[in-house]
């Protein structure tokens, strides 16, 4: 079978031509203050890491929820698209939407912290990768939740979490047990590519990055159908 | 069988029925909802190659749940369920499932919608994309083709769903209510689709209450009541387990008390309000002493229907109880 569940998600995006233009200009209003205002850097990146990972968390798990409630879930993966071919490509065409999106808002944070082309670049790539691995957070996050209200409290949390584990809310503190968590936390790369822009410090987390992109694939196709949330197709009614 | 009176058998005469094995078979099945209500209570169903059965049963006795678990959006309690593979030689998805929901992807035309579940269920686009136009133009929703589905009626929305279903010409077609919402044209469209789908091979197991056309459509007819099945086999021989009788409807100038109506033998009152119905067990001929029953009670008849009670008198002889109640 071809890839008609990422046409599916590109044919659906541009015939939402207005949710796509207030998907980047919500972004853009939120950060251009930040950028242009005298926030430290430490501050700005964390503001900026908050708001790409929840964007793209949230704008994966509310949508998937919306779409079970309706029942358009069911009806697809009966149609005969196996649940992990659907999340993942439904969770591609979302990550490159999010890039799209988010692109704009992170090169007005370029422009606020003076960043060079080439940081801005290890920025975007750090971007792209942490917006699939939060994707895929927000897929998993909807397949163990049962209404739209659970989905946006729990991608709420697991996202802080997640970021407070990538030390985007503390002093790092070498050697500690919170600085062994945070080199193998997924959105550590994004942080320190955001801080980056400003400080011109060294970004050490895109390996871990590189694997957690990998993980949450495997962790998605395994668990993305038998979760017993919204996306379970057979249950009680 | 199963259910609290005696009926016609639900399943086909093995030595009798020359078909193949059936394609789908519920043993035994038994479903209940979270709140402890019994959807299905040992249910046993089959369906087989080049067959249209109908389940018949008033709200709630369980047809729509019986479709969604053969539709495996549900699991049974108890019992088993034998269902063909889920793809086909040709890779083509063997189910084609046409439920009560009627989502889509609202601000896609109809055709992408269909042609997007055609191509899931194994078609390639060009297939696809030809089976669509052809049931679109059959089922009159060409028209509406290229208009977003935000924009549809319930009933095109009601087409669509069907296209959706049937495009891949499935082993096996679950169908629920198909023909509500359906204009006459329509109707007909479809009970030709279904037909074709039969002929070829396939097997089809609705839901409905269309009474007046299934009789001419299904070749097996099963009731459930009460989460049971009650009765089952073709409609002839549903229908001539009956007496001759006769429906008559009356449509009355004012109305007239239903408690003052004195009913001769034979005859019963199955719906009081407007119009008043009246069944007689001696067919035609009683529509007379219908008339005189009314007249002595003080109404004045405007109009009258005389109908074949049909299916309607089968189901209440088997259970004692209303189909549409």
């Amino acid at each position: 079978m071809t890839a008609i569940v990422w046409q599916l998600e590109w044919r659906i995006a541009t015939a939402r031509r207005r949710l796509f233009v207030i998907n980047v200009a919500v972004p853009l209003l939120l950060v251009l203050p930040v950028a242009m205002g005298a926030a430290p850097a430490v501050h700005a990146a964390a503001v900026y890491a908050v708001l790409f990972a929840i964007f793209s968390t949230f704008g994966s798990a509310i949508p998937l929820v919306r779409d079970s409630e309706s029942g358009l879930v069911a009806r697809v993966l009966r149609a005969g698209v196996t649940p992990a071919s659907y999340y993942l490509q439904r969770t591609a065409a979302g990550a490159v939407l999010d890039v799209l999106q988010l692109g704009p808002a992170l090169a007005v944070a370029a422009v606020g912290a003076g960043a060079g082309p080439r940081p801005f670049l290890v920025a975007l790539m750090a971007l792209a990768a942490t917006v699939w691995v939060a994707n895929l957070v927000g897929v998993l996050v909807a397949a163990a939740t049962r209404s739209l209200a659970e989905a946006a409290l729990f991608s709420a949390v697991v996202t802080l979490l997640l970021l407070h584990a990538s030390g985007v809310f503390r002093t790092p503190v070498p050697e500690s047990f919170g600085a062994a968590v945070e080199s193998v936390a997924p959105f550590r790369a994004l942080h320190e590519a955001l801080l980056s822009m400003s400080l011109m410090t060294p970004v050490t987390g895109g390996a871990a990055l590189g694997v957690w992109c990998v993980v949450m694939v495997v962790a998605t196709g395994v668990l993305g159908g038998h979760l017993p949330g919204s996306l379970g197709v057979s249950g009680k009614s | 069988m199963s259910g609290p009176r005696a009926g016609p058998s639900a399943d086909p005469d093995p030595d009798t029925d020359p078909a193949s094995d059936p394609v789908v078979r519920a043993v035994a099945v038994s479903y209940r909802y979270d709140s402890g209500t019994a959807a299905l209570n040992g249910v046993d169903l089959e369906g087989r190659s080049g067959e249209i059965v109908a389940l018949v049963g008033p709200n709630g006795a369980g047809k729509s749940t019986l479709l969604r678990l053969l539709a495996g959006d549900l699991a049974p309690d108890a019992g088993a369920l034998y269902l063909p593979s889920r793809r086909s030689a040709a890779g083509r998805v063997a189910m084609g499932y046409a439920g009560e929901e009627a989502c889509h992807f609202e601000s896609l035309s109809g055709t992408y919608n269909a042609v997007f579940f055609a191509r899931a269920a194994g078609l390639s686009r060009e297939e696809a994309e030809a089976a669509v136009r052809e049931q679109f133009d059959r089922l009159g929703l060409a028209e509406d083709a290229s208009r977003p589905v935000s924009t549809y009626s319930f009933g095109a929305r009601r087409k669509l769903q069907l296209v959706e279903a049937l495009a891949h010409r499935p082993t096996l077609t679950l169908l629920d209510e198909p023909f509500v919402g359906l204009d006459l044209d329509s109707r007909e469209a479809l009970a030709d689709l279904l037909r074709e789908r039969s002929a070829a091979g396939g097997t089809v197991m609705m839901a409905s209450h269309d009474l007046d056309l299934l009789p001419q459509l299904a070749d097996r007819i099963v009731f459930l009541h009460d989460a049971r099945v009650v009765a089952g086999g073709s409609p002839d021989e549903l229908l001539s387990s009956m007496p001759t009788v006769a429906r008559f409807e009356f449509t009355l100038d004012g109305g007239v008390d239903s408690a003052e109506l004195v009913l001769g033998e034979g005859m019963i009152l199955v719906d009081g309000g407007d119009p008043i119905v009246l069944e007689s067990e001696r067919g035609h001929a009683a529509l007379p002493e219908a008339c005189r029953v009314l007249a002595a009670a003080g109404a004045r008849i405007r109009v009258v229907v005389v109908r074949d009670a049909g299916l309607a008198a089968v189901f209440r002889s088997v259970t004692g109880a209303e189909l549409d109640g």
